[in-house]
């Protein structure tokens, strides 16, 4: 009844409170998970990079749209200066036009002694409702009050004003130019054009007048080539209100962005002063800063928002990678507690410690396999066998893991029991052979058995499907030649045959299982060989030498477990 | 490991034979249908490892089949199949 244990992060990672492991379920179930990013909007807290990236985005989102209004901006006033210099050009080339019939007419008035006849025929296109000049007339010039010889169209204003005539005519005006002057606060407000030839005592002087529209509004038409702009055309230098002569613009003076320049005309100026009407560049560029701002703001909140999420996961990530850092250290330790109980349970498996035999020394190591925690399934026994013979078990069973072990485990003792009854090699083989084949099983054994007589210096051996001892003496080392038969657990067809071999005084003979010699690669015999080169020709206890020949496996890395016996005569 | 019947059942090993993957090839064995006529062959020309797992993979097999010979084993796992005296009891054909 072990209850899921869910601790917050704590230790008891797949154990209940009991100590016992949780039914069946992997580590991780009992460690809580981490908090999975919640979406409720209530409870965001942006972290640090959020912000930052948010404000990276409006940062550099606003410098853009600021970037972008100044050029704007900047564009629209060098636009604007080019327009009104344009304009102003326009409105300088229509001097000429003036200029000229009044030139003429002051040419011919000198030719003809201001003949009236002949200057009101001149004079007459230029004159009229709808013509350039509503009026026109001739002053003489060398007389003491100057007043108009002839007029045609509507009385002049000036014939009313005989100061301001005084003053326009003969201290004003320049002879041989256009000259201008205004008559801006009268009910009908006007614009005087005067011409006298040059020399000649100033002769005559053609002088016209030209009405200004009554609220000096005159807009410009929607398809000239100026409708993108409002202007004000001022007399003078000036640019005060009362002094404009006409101007598209309901209102004076200009507000907002604006440019003047100054209009030469004749002897005379004009100050033309425009702004625009609308985007000189286009409404896009004007819009562009607002677009920008907006799109960037967007795209900043959805960076930022995208960085939240992603700062998020990886918060999830490392808290995930803590858990399973966890995990893997517990493994670890489960592992080698594993470990070790593989190997008390080896050393349980195994003898203790061996009997003593008179006139032989013996001794034995077992080397587990370098990698894993499984049990093998080799195993050995030195047992006494009627009096002077000992008898040397040696066997390994297939496959790794508790199974082999168990299996191993009532193949020893079967044999043991065998051998108590008839400890020859080749009834212990063909009973223990017998009983495994009598049942169902799945594995086989190869197994060694060696009787050995001390007195007499010999022994015998019979193989089941087991590597043959190596029997060193002072002539050397040579291994056991036999035939071997079938392995335990393989249907057999013959007996197993014993082999008998003498052996000198102090023979040692080494009796061993295959992951001694066995390597990837190499054909066995290269593995007995090198075994044979290693244990021959060396003077070592037999302690020793067993323990060389374990070291030079260790250092090898094997995969397979091994036991090696060992038997010295005395003598 | 491919299953190709050319008249008898042929198994092809190739690699090494162990025991981290003799129990798959023990199922794979075990499904094939044992007939009588056809006998089994496994090809070990490609197997360069044989351990004690795949040598009893190969026991049981025989113990199974009607018929069961080893086809073109390499010097190692021929070797091998000498010294426990398998080579007796199987039969080898190169």
């Amino acid at each position: 009844m072990s209850s899921r244990a869910v601790t917050a992060g704590g230790t008891g990672s797949g154990y209940d409170l009991a100590g016992e492991p949780a039914a069946a379920e992997g580590p991780v179930e009992g460690v809580a998970s981490p908090a999975r990013p919640s979406g409720s909007l209530w409870r965001w807290r942006p972290s640090r990079v959020t912000v930052a990236a948010l404000l990276t985005g409006l940062i550099v989102t606003g410098a853009l749209s600021l970037t972008s209004a100044a050029v704007y901006n900047r564009n629209e006033r060098r636009l604007l200066n080019l327009r009104v210099r344009e304009l102003s050009l326009v409105l300088a080339s229509t001097a000429p036009s003036t200029q000229t019939p009044l030139a003429s007419a002051a040419e011919l008035a000198n030719a003809t002694g201001g003949d009236a006849q002949k200057f009101r025929a001149f004079m007459a296109p230029y004159v009229g409702p709808g013509r350039q000049f509503t009026s026109v007339s001739l002053w003489p010039l060398g007389t003491a009050h100057l007043a108009p010889s002839t007029v045609l169209g509507k009385t002049p204003a000036l014939a009313s004003m005989p100061e301001r005539a005084e003053r326009f005519f003969r201290h004003s005006t320049r002879p041989g130019a256009l000259n201008l002057t205004g008559f801006l606060e009268s009910p009908h407000p006007a614009l005087g054009f005067d011409f006298s030839a040059p020399g000649r005592a100033r002769g005559f002087a053609v002088y016209a007048e030209k009405p200004l529209p009554a609220n000096r509004r005159s807009k410009l038409e929607k398809n000239s080539a100026f409708s993108d702009l409002n202007y004000a055309l001022y007399l003078g230098h000036s640019k005060r209100t009362g002094d404009v002569l006409v101007t598209s613009l309901k209102h004076l003076p200009i507000k907002g962005r604006q440019a003047s320049d100054v209009v030469p005309f004749g002897a005379g100026v004009f100050t033309v002063v425009v702004s625009p009407n609308g985007s000189l560049g286009g409404s896009f560029f004007e819009h562009l800063p607002w677009i920008i701002a907006l799109v960037g703001l967007l795209v900043s909140l959805a960076a930022a928002l995208m960085t939240d999420r992603l700062a998020r996961r990886r918060r999830y990530a490392e808290q995930l990678v803590g858990v399973l850092d966890r995990v893997a250290a517990e493994n670890r330790d489960m592992y080698t507690e594993q470990r070790s109980i593989a190997q008390t349970l080896q050393h349980a498996l195994l003898p203790d410690t061996l009997p003593e035999f008179a006139g032989l020394r013996v001794g034995a190591r077992y080397v587990p396999a370098a990698s894993g925690i499984d049990v093998g399934g080799d195993w050995y026994d030195i047992v006494a066998a009627s009096d002077g013979q000992v008898l040397v078990m040696i066997g390994d069973v297939s496959g790794h893991g508790l199974r082999a072990a168990t299996t191993m485990a009532s193949l020893r003792h079967a044999a043991l029991a065998y051998a108590a009854q008839d400890p020859s090699p080749s009834s212990v083989l063909a009973q223990l052979s017998d009983f495994v084949n009598s049942g169902p099983h799945d594995y086989f054994a190869t197994m060694l058995c060696a009787l050995i007589d001390v007195g007499a210096h010999r022994l015998t051996v019979a193989s089941a499907g087991h590597l043959p001892p190596l029997v060193i003496d002072d002539d050397g080392g040579r291994f056991v030649r036999f035939d071997a038969n079938v392995p335990i657990g393989v249907a057999r067809k013959s007996p197993y045959l014993e082999t008998a071999v003498s052996v000198r005084p102090n023979t040692t003979l080494i009796a061993f299982t295959d992951g001694l010699v066995e390597r990837r690669g190499e054909v066995l015999d290269v593995g007995l060989a090198r075994l044979r080169e290693t244990a021959t020709n060396v003077e070592l206890p037999l302690e020793d030498l067993l323990i060389e020949l374990a070291h030079g496996l260790a250092s090898e890395g094997h995969h397979d477990d091994t036991a090696i016996v060992g038997i010295r005569w005395q003598s | 490991m491919r299953l190709d019947p050319t008249g008898a059942q042929v198994v092809t090993l190739s690699g090494e034979l162990d025991s981290s993957n003799a129990d798959s090839l023990k199922e794979r064995v075990a499904s094939i249908p044992p007939r009588p006529a056809a006998p089994l062959i496994f090809d070990l020309t490609g197997l360069r490892f044989m351990d004690s797992a795949g040598i009893a993979v190969l026991i049981g097999a025989a113990a199974k089949a009607s018929s069961m010979s080893l086809r073109n084993p390499s010097p190692i796992i021929r070797r091998v199949l000498e010294a426990t005296g398998l080579s007796n009891v199987l039969s080898i054909e190169s």
